[in-house]
């Protein structure tokens, strides 16, 4: 007899008999509750656009970093539990450094998420310091970066899958995101129509309203180095849809 | 428990005079030199120590990848320890990266490779030649303890100091009336590594027997063998 | 009680057992350096410094169908013929010999361990045999291993065999220098022997099985002529497609009647 749901999903180590593993599940499940964030790739450059949520009036939204620099040449969003991907974050750009510490020459957007999603399925509850954490990671990653001239979008999730797109959304609004993306994304677009179509996405998945302060984007493309939208170029995205 | 410090440093109970060194030098020379579109790569065959010939035919040119080649002299047994150390983590990175590694990449990791060992050096001289990711000849060239140099030609190993003027003025042009340095072709270039051999046999006598000469260009590799004086 | 007598113990019996007392066997848990060849002591750590019985020349030579490899009966202790009835080159398998120059307590202690290896391929009873290159190569990465940790095994070994069907003739030192040739000798024999051998192999051809036994002959006269660290008893083994085998012993011919007309010194 299958015992219940509730009684696989307390350790990391157990499989269910259906043969799944909850918490990573569960992991998967906690993205969901992050806000939104859109990665297209085109031929000439990716796209990453991300929504800022403010919690509070209070709040100095310039603080909140959604899009992140792991290396020159790679930018990365998250979704989930911040301090989570600020590790993971971490590891990227230690990877980063290490391989063209090593061999001279930019990481590989794939070998970078490999290395991210060797440590984000090193969860466990060994005591002799063989895991990272206790629990799963609860973050999925777009990195969006140029491997040898060529952009490149990969996403991660908590299972450590780690998958090249064309387009793809993550976080809260990711499912109504994702359907618009697969009607309206094709391979051949170019990186205006790329920054627009990500752009009216996050407005139509978001509750607030669009604004500057409440949206980051990134455009990576080949021969330029990582550099984010500044403020008023935001704007004119904005004020263009 | 005595104090060590309490000894000077030749009575230590115990302790016993060194006559056996881990370095030995096996000799060896390495020419190469890079051209637009190719990269030579020459070194000789004769493996010896001090008036002891071992074998005429030992290959000192390791061939890394399709666009690279390493050329390896001074002590064979650090020789031999490195080079198959180069190659396995080549193909470790082959497999995470899924990738041939480039010659650039080959080259920074050598370095490395060598660093790591700076309190107890591989004691061997080393040129790295291939293409480089543009399809451009590039050599490198290595000290002992890792330090790098990208270059267009170099002479390293027992008659290293005896060819590299030769290379500086036939290659590089120096000290001669040339204005607008002329591209070296891939022909002049072999003749001047293979009259750079017949040369330095003649002086040096841990350089003889033989040279093996590669050419790498995009077509691939290709190999030949000159015979030098073998006394 | 004798043990509290110091003179004994500092003076006539330096470094042995107090009467009364036991010595301490290597392997008992009061050897500070049990288990641990490199584990230095309280004021540093031994190490080889210089080989104490030794084994003098090995030639190992490659013809048509196989390998030769010969060595002389003797290990040395210093100057002292001390051991005259010794093998120093041996069977490993069906496919693979060796044969061992330079400190002969080094290379038992090594054999044991090649030995053990065979045993071990043995009981996977699969018809796989090591073959010379894989010795070769294992020796070379032990070797230099030793070397790195500056307490080097004292030994220069020649490998040969039959690599996939193929002769093979190897040559490895005490620092993991090694090499491949289709003749390799070492210490003395690399002065006396390799010309020899050298001078009947004109490049391209190998030598047939009585050439290569003959020229190996040649070789041991002469080094029992001029290495006073030889004797004229010597072994051969011999790799072929059909299997190992180690011949032996043979004595050299030897002729001193010219020694009477040697005078001056």
């Amino acid at each position: 007899m299958f015992l219940t749901r509730a009684e696989y999903d307390r350790g990391v180590n157990t499989f269910s008999p259906e043969g799944r593993l909850f918490q990573v599940e569960y992991a998967i499940e906690a993205i969901k509750l992050g806000s939104t964030a859109i990665g297209i790739c085109t031929s000439s450059g990716v796209v990453l656009a991300a929504e800022k949520r403010s919690t509070s009036e209070l709040m100095v939204s310039s603080s909140v970093e959604k899009i992140v620099q792991v290396d020159r040449h790679i930018g990365c969003v998250t979704s989930g539990l911040t301090a989570d991907a600020r590790t993971l974050i971490d590891r990227a750009r230690v990877e980063c450094q290490n391989y063209w510490f090593i061999y001279n020459e930019p990481m590989p957007i794939e070998s970078c998420a490999q290395a991210v999603s060797a440590m984000a399925i090193q969860f466990g509850d060994s005591s002799d310091g063989g895991s990272a954490m206790s629990r799963p990671f609860g973050v999925a990653m777009l990195f969006a970066g140029i491997n040898e001239g060529v952009p490149q979008l990969w996403h991660m999730d908590p299972s450590g899958t780690y998958v090249r797109y064309g387009a793809k959304a993550i976080g809260s609004g990711s499912e109504g995101a994702q359907q618009t993306l697969k009607d309206e994304y094709h391979k051949d677009m170019s990186l205006q129509e790329a920054t627009k179509l990500a752009m009216s996405i996050l407005k139509q998945v978001m509750e607030e309203k669009l604004e500057s302060k409440n949206v980051e984007v990134l455009v990576m493309k080949p021969n330029e180095d990582f550099r984010m939208f500044s403020k008023e170029e935001v704007e004119r995205e904005i004020n263009a849809l | 428990m005595h104090k060590i410090q309490s000894f000077p440093e030749y009575q230590v109970p115990g302790a016993q005079h060194q006559d056996f060194s881990p370095y030995e030098s096996n000799g060896g020379s390495i020419v190469a030199i890079a051209g637009e579109d190719y990269v030579v790569i020459a070194a000789d065959t004769r493996l010896s120590s001090g008036y002891t010939i071992h074998t005429r035919k030992q290959n000192k040119l390791f061939q890394l990848s399709e666009k690279t080649v390493l050329g390896s002299t001074g002590c064979w047994c650090d020789t031999l320890a490195l080079t198959s150390l180069v190659n396995a983590r080549m193909q470790m990175y082959e497999h995470l990266h899924l990738k041939t590694m480039s010659t650039e990449a080959v080259a920074q990791m050598l370095s490395i490779l060598m660093y790591n060992r700076r309190f107890f050096p591989y004691y061997v001289s080393n040129v790295l030649a291939g293409l480089d990711s543009e399809g451009k000849g590039v050599v490198y060239s290595y000290d002992p303890i890792g330090h790098c140099e990208r270059t267009t030609y170099r002479a390293g190993g027992s008659a290293g100091t005896l060819l590299q003027p030769v290379l500086d003025n036939q290659i590089g042009g120096k000290d001669r009336d040339v204005k607008n340095k002329p591209k070296v072709p891939l022909e002049k270039a072999k003749e001047v590594a293979k009259d750079a051999f017949i040369s330095a046999a003649e002086r040096d006598i841990y350089t003889g027997d033989s040279v093996i000469l590669k050419v790498i260009t995009k077509d691939g590799i290709t190999e030949e063998e000159v015979q030098l004086r073998k006394d | 009680m004798y043990s509290h007598n110091n003179f004994i113990q500092t003076e006539l019996w330096k470094g042995g057992p107090v009467p009364g007392q036991f010595y301490n066997f290597p392997g008992t848990s009061q050897d500070i350096n049990a288990g641990n060849i490199t584990a230095p002591g309280l004021y540093g750590s031994n190490r080889s410094s210089s080989p104490i019985t030794t084994g003098t020349s090995v030639i190992g030579v490659k013809f048509d169908g196989g390998v030769m490899i010969a060595a002389d009966n003797l290990v040395s202790y210093g100057s002292l013929a001390r051991y005259q009835d010794v093998q120093r080159v041996f069977k490993i398998n069906e496919k693979t010999i060796i044969g061992a120059g330079g400190d002969f307590a080094d290379f038992q202690s090594l054999k044991r361990s090649i030995d053990q290896k065979m045993v071990e391929d043995m009981c996977y009873q699969d018809d796989i045999e090591m073959q010379p290159k894989s010795l070769y190569n294992w020796l070379t990465r032990i070797l230099y291993n030793r070397r790195s940790r500056v307490n080097p095994l004292w030994l220069e070994m020649v490998v040969g065999g039959m690599q996939d069907g193929v002769p093979f003739l190897g040559h490895v030192d005490l620092r993991g220098r090694a090499y491949e040739d289709d003749v390799v000798a070492t210490g003395f024999g690399k002065h006396f022997a390799l010309p020899l051998v050298r001078e009947q192999i004109s490049e391209g051809r190998l030598l047939s099985q009585s050439e290569a036994s003959q020229v190996l002959r040649k070789c041991m006269e002469v080094l029992y002529y001029r290495d006073c660290r030889a004797i004229s008893k010597y072994s051969v083994a011999v790799s072929t497609a059909q299997g190992t085998i180690v011949q032996g012993p043979f004595e050299v011919n030897q002729n001193w009647q010219l020694a009477t007309l040697v005078k001056g010194y």
